[in-house]
């Protein structure tokens, strides 16, 4: 009986790996969107616009594939 | 531009219509592949006359078609993600230029340095000169350098509009209260069309897009004589 169960287990294995190492990736994803995304406002006292603290520098995408953001330089005026 | 009985998509003019059209070809290729397969299979084991009574599980193949499907899947969503943050990539533009949608016809701007607006209607069927395109042409092209990143801002009058050229990679909604960006970047001079890309109304289909692109020298030539004629 228990052979059975350690054997149905184990081939579940692969697929355990990808649905958890999905699940697992848009969790993180989603976490990394709501933390690090300038979009969002959690503390409205003392960070209420972080919108409007981007420098031309900032990466926040989570991906770059052509541009290089250090080596873009400032040219607006200070809001 | 788009020709009679056409099954893929454009040829691209600017880079990034490339990299589609690479990863559209890649996809399919895929979907392909394992259509033909699973047809196949089907096709087997229907007109097949062998039966096993005591077959009941097979974990060898259980396991082949849970990981490859998942090793598919991530080989489709890597380059689809690189293609995704890469289109959205802005790109340092040297010109900036406004349109706006409206029930029905284009309205564009060009404001970097003086103000040149001017509006952008279809050219009716019984006015085209013999040569020129059904549905397509407009009277006043938008017109930009080839091989310059350019930023649009698009957004609408009216109804919820779309601008949208195939051969450049661009679709953008334009939206009444909103302003959206995209940019491109023009390889080759030409003429490219596009059509209005979301129901506005009875004329939504006559509503296109003609974008010229002319080396940079003639730009100037170009947006000089706009400023004078308007």
């Amino acid at each position: 009986m228990r052979n059975l169960m350690y054997r149905f287990i184990c081939r579940l294995i692969p697929l355990f790996f990808f649905i958890g190492g999905g699940v697992t990736m848009s969790m993180l994803y989603l976490a990394r969107l709501g933390l690090r995304n300038p979009d969002v406002c959690w503390d409205r006292k003392n960070n209420p616009e972080p919108w409007n603290k981007l420098g031309p520098t900032d990466q926040y995408k989570f991906f770059a594939v052509n541009m290089d953001y250090s080596k873009l330089k400032k040219d607006r005026p200070d809001f | 531009m788009a020709y009679p009985l056409q099954l893929g998509l454009q040829d691209a003019t600017s880079p990034v219509m490339e990299e589609l059209i690479q990863f559209h070809d890649h996809t399919l290729m895929i979907a392909l592949l394992v259509s033909t397969m699973v047809f196949y299979t089907i096709l087997t084991t229907v007109t097949s006359k062998l039966t096993n009574k005591n077959m009941l599980d097979s974990q060898g193949i259980e396991t082949i078609w849970t990981i490859a499907p998942a090793l598919i899947l991530f080989l489709i969503a890597m380059p689809s993600l690189r293609l995704l943050y890469m289109m959205d990539e802005v790109n340092n533009p040297h010109l900036t230029v406004k349109t706006i949608g409206h029930q029905w016809y284009w309205s564009y701007e060009y404001t970097d340095y003086k103000n040149l607006e001017f509006d952008s209607y279809m050219i009716p069927t019984q006015d085209l000169i013999p040569g020129q395109f059904r549905l397509l042409e407009t009277d006043h092209r938008m017109v930009v350098p080839t091989d310059s990143p350019v930023r649009m801002l698009i957004t609408a009058d009216d109804t919820i509009h779309s601008w949208a050229v195939p051969t450049l990679g661009v679709k953008m909604d334009a939206i009444p209260g909103r302003l959206n960006q995209t940019t491109f970047v023009v390889s080759h001079p030409g003429v490219f069309y596009g059509q209005c890309s979301e129901i506005c109304g009875a004329n939504h289909s006559f509503m296109p897009i003609s974008v010229e692109a002319i080396p940079l020298i003639h730009f100037e030539d170009w947006s000089t004589s706009m400023l004078a004629k308007i």
